[in-house]
């Protein structure tokens, strides 16, 4: 792999690149699905191929190929500088200095998610189904997935580094329906559910099949839960909540590239400029967020980024005031400080762009149960349903699958098809507690979509739940 | 025979004697994607992954690998092989799809399979040239589609489809306007026409001011009507979602629920859209009528959702490709029927008092079973007043019932405009919508965002 990566940036230097960088990547996936007691999806898929990106005139060029022999390399990275070549516009591309990086990354893992035989994965699944049977629940699924991705980088300034991630994950859902009411439940989240970097262990942490009567049983009981109400509320997010509104309010907006408009014709920019940074007072100040690419079991966990930049921790928020964006070298030199460390590519056809790696709302202290005790009358909304934010990821609207109202510090009744909707800095500003360490979960979620061509990233969040008061909730068609 | 369907028939010929399905899926490709008026996020793609489903005694497993040279196909069968002897016998598995004729259908150009990167780059310019008081956002990408299917049943099936698409968001700060052209052929696809119509709107949405929420009418543009579409068909217009009681459609199959100038189908035939001759299964693709004059008549199926159905139920050609498997049938090729009104003036003298929406953002399904989508409007979002456009507003953020819009509709636009779905994920799958721009009498606002503009 090593050998035609270097064959691949010999050849785009040769055609007349001043910079080029050349990723080989193995990958493999598998996923194991049942749903309502059969066996729904029962997949094993690889890929492997080489991306190729140059730099030509300050133009950038990117080819991917499928093929992993030398000649198929060498064409690539000249269609790369073909097309760089003849890119139009006027390119002033410089890369932030990073020394070259040499050395190697894996995930360490316990059982080879791999070598888990098939039927034990179908056996999982099936228990945590059967766990879920209710009366009224008409369809329950469950999923287990795993992948291995193995890469190297060579670039034409001498990096070269290997990395082998294996990621696994899994996660449950029950659907109810009666009198034309259909309601879901999903553990641990409704995104895929849950993955991390580690071995097949993290599965078995996930306790699927334990969970699986309380899915059901809620499931059910939503059907006869009333609505939620309209109108203004402290709200506590649970912490698989957090990490969605961390997600999309944080995470995305202080992506560099979308800052400059690189996203604007489809996922959009951002509210935040780049002299905001160090000034912009973006939450209360009990909000800390920091972006950590060597957080344990995180799917945003590497030794290098997609540019050979070390991983690495660094402030995104800090009490309130922004401190840090998401970065590429390209950015980073544009803006004059740092040096990247978020570029992320999905897998060998697609050209690295800033993405998340690991993003955490920081732990404060208490419980949940310190978080109600001081509130008169609210809402605690758990798990994501609906997700919406506009393309400055300012007004957001989430829907979460269920709610309960806070009466005098304690839940009481169920409430189904909870809405909260607000504008980004105003509703940080309204966060006026985090619970503690203990409190604090990390989720790990598959399909954070960027780019086009589309990519999707595997991002993680960490988060524990988080209270805000005087929040619009209850939006209805 | 193609190379595609060579490669199908070599997989297949790996599985030593077990009931199968290949099923090839080729791409070759090119993206111009600009900001700012530059090229940054160039990709040029070529690629064939071939897939495999295995059946033994009734269990399915499926792999999948793009290491087609015949180590990597034997490697391939016998994960296949490993995946369906560990599973479980599906007791509603109808069997692999038999031989079947196929429709001729158009979509596959020479000129525009024949398209290079400096091609794609020299038409990406061509766009931002064309306007040089915005700053352009967006791209042009051509590409060849090859999907091949052989299998055990004596099934072979082999369709190229070729596509094009511009996007193109013309924008500076406070102000941005959209416009995007799709074709199978590039010709069709004037990419400095796309680019100028994009800032004449942005040209337009200077100064944009904040409106309250409630309902209005409005007229969607056609970019909007197709995203709403696509939106509410994830869980509405499928046969999971119908089989799963999420479908707005559960229980009113045969009911009137829109307005009567509401024909809603899905036409893969229809030479105007993206044709494709067969499905992933490589079942005959057929038109079918979602909605008749207002009356919900059915969804989207494959060969298993159709079995689990039952009742004479068949596959209408819907099974998707293997990216979108987990969501199971949906349709590829919608089609709004068109109405009387001859222009989008037309559509806003029946408003009269409203709003004009260009086009939508960031949709998310609130209630599937109700067909309740949230969402923004951005980049081209007006005030109607005295039946003509009026000021421009900030971009609006809407919570509806899909079929609330579509209950009472004043009018309909007589030109049909092809919307490109497809976001270029996984591999390349060109698929797009068919339709109008349309008047309703309901469209509900429930919050304001961020203004046009960077």
């Amino acid at each position: 792999m090593k050998a035609l990566a270097e064959a691949a940036v010999d050849a785009a230097l040769g055609a007349g690149a001043s910079y080029a960088d050349a990723r080989t990547v193995l990958l493999r996936r598998q996923f194991v699905i049942t749903k309502n007691g059969q066996v729904d999806d029962l997949s094993d898929s690889e890929s492997e191929g080489i991306g190729v990106r140059v730099l030509v005139n300050g133009a950038w060029g990117f080819a991917g190929e499928g093929r992993l022999d030398e000649a198929a390399a060498r064409e690539a990275a000249l269609r790369a500088t073909t097309f760089a070549r003849a890119a139009p516009g006027h390119h002033e591309t410089s890369l932030a200095p990073v020394d070259a990086q040499s050395g190697e990354y894996r995930t360490p893992v316990e059982r080879d998610p791999f070598a888990v035989p098939l039927s034990e994965k179908i056996d999982l699944c099936l228990r945590a189904e059967e766990g879920m049977r209710q009366p009224d629940v008409k369809v329950t699924l469950a999923m287990v997935r795993a992948q291995r991705e193995h890469k190297v980088l060579i670039s034409s300034e001498g990096t070269a580094v290997e990395q082998e991630l294996v990621e696994c994950g899994g996660g449950i859902d029950a659907y109810a329906s009666a009198e034309g009411i259909t309601q879901i439940r999903s553990y641990p989240s409704q995104h895929s559910g849950v993955s991390g970097q580690g071995g097949w262990e993290f599965v078995e942490g996930l306790s699927l099949d334990k969970e699986a009567p309380r899915v059901g049983e809620q499931a059910a009981a939503l059907l006869r839960a009333d609505e939620c109400p309209s109108g203004r509320a402290t709200i506590v997010l649970s912490p698989e909540q957090v990490v969605m509104q961390v997600h999309e309010s944080v995470g995305h907006p202080t992506e560099l590239d979308r800052i400059y408009g690189t996203e604007a014709a489809y996922a959009g920019t951002s509210f935040l400029s780049p002299d905001d940074l160090g000034s912009l007072r973006y939450g209360s100040d009990r909000m800390n967020v920091t972006s950590d690419a060597t957080t344990p079991n995180g799917l945003g966990t590497f030794g290098f980024d997609d540019e050979g930049v070390p991983a690495r921790r660094e402030p995104i928020v800090e009490e309130g005031v922004l401190r840090g964006f998401l970065t590429s070298r390209e950015t980073a030199a544009r803006i004059g400080a740092g040096e990247g460390g978020s570029m992320r590519a999905d897998g060998w056809s697609r050209m690295p762009l800033v993405r998340m790696t690991n993003l955490h709302l920081e732990p404060s202290e208490g419980s949940l149960e310190d978080l109600l005790a001081e509130v008169d009358d609210g809402l605690y909304l758990e798990t994501n349903k609906s997700w919406s934010i506009d393309d400055k990821r300012l007004n957001f609207q989430f829907g979460t699958q269920i709610a309960w109202e806070i009466k005098k510090g304690k839940l009481g009744r169920m409430l189904r098809d909870a809405t909260y909707t607000g504008k980004t800095p105003v509703f940080w500003g309204k966060l006026d507690a985090v619970a503690g360490p203990d409190a604090w979960q990390l989720f790990g979620l598959t399909n954070c979509g960027k780019g086009q061509p589309g990519q999707e990233a595997h991002v993680s969040h960490g988060a524990a739940p988080a209270r805000f008061r005087d929040v619009e909730v209850g939006v209805s068609a | 025979m193609s190379r595609a369907l060579d490669l199908a028939e070599e997989a297949l010929r790996a599985t030593e004697g077990d009931e199968a399905e290949a099923v090839v899926h080729a791409e070759r490709s090119g993206v111009a994607r600009f900001a700012g008026s530059v090229v940054h996020q160039p990709t040029l793609i070529d690629n064939a992954v071939v897939r495999l489903r295995v059946v033994r005694d009734g269990k399915l497993g499926w792999a999948a690998t793009n290491k087609v040279e015949a180590g990597g196909l034997a490697e391939l069968a016998r994960r296949a092989a490993e995946a369906a002897e560990s599973a479980r016998p599906d007791p509603d598995f109808p069997g692999l799809a038999p031989r079947a004729e196929y429709p001729k259908v158009p979509g596959y150009d020479e000129e525009t399979a024949a398209l290079g990167a400096e091609d794609q780059a020299r038409l990406a310019a061509t766009a931002i040239e064309a306007v040089p008081d915005f700053e352009l956002y967006g791209y042009f990408t051509s590409g060849v589609t090859e999907i091949a299917l052989a299998s055990t049943t004596g099934l072979r099936a082999d369709q190229a489809v070729t596509d094009a698409v511009c996007i193109c968001l013309a924008a500076v700060e406070g102000a941005s306007g959209w416009a995007e052209q799709t074709s199978w052929e590039a010709a069709g696809v004037d990419t400095a026409a796309a680019a100028r119509e994009a800032a004449e709107v942005a040209a337009r949405t200077r100064g944009a001011g904040e409106l309250e929420p409630g309902t209005y009418r409005a007229v969607l543009e056609p970019c909007a009507v197709a995203e709403l579409l696509r939106w509410f068909s994830y869980d509405s217009l499928g046969a999971h979602g119908f089989l799963e009681d999420r479908s707005y459609f559960c229980g009113r199959i045969g009911e009137r629920a829109f307005d009567p100038k509401v024909s809603i189908a899905d036409d893969a035939l229809d030479g105007d859209n993206l044709p494709k001759a067969f499905d992933f299964e490589g079942t005959p693709k057929q038109r079918v009528d979602l909605v008749e004059e207002g009356v919900i008549r059915g969804v989207v199926w494959d060969r298993l959702t159709a079995a689990r159905a039952g009742d004479g139920q068949v596959s209408t050609g819907h099974a998707p490709p293997d990216a979108w498997r987990f969501q199971g049938p949906l349709p590829t090729a919608l089609t709004l029927g068109p109405g009387e009104a001859g222009s989008t003036e037309e559509l806003t003298a029946l408003v009269g008092d409203g709003i004009h929406v260009t086009r939508l953002h960031y949709l998310s399904v609130v209630d599937p079973r109700e067909g309740v989508l949230t969402g923004m409007t951005r980049d081209g979002t007006f005030r109607i007043r005295d039946g003509e456009l009026a000021e421009p507003l900030v971009n609006l953020r809407f919570t509806v019932s899909l079929a609330d819009v579509l209950r009472e509709i004043p009018g309909l636009g007589r030109e049909l405009k092809l919307v490109n779905l497809n976001d270029l994920y996984d591999e390349r799958f060109p698929y797009a919508a068919l339709v109008p721009a349309l008047a309703t009498a309901r469209f509900h606002i429930t919050g304001t965002g961020s203004g046009p503009g960077l």
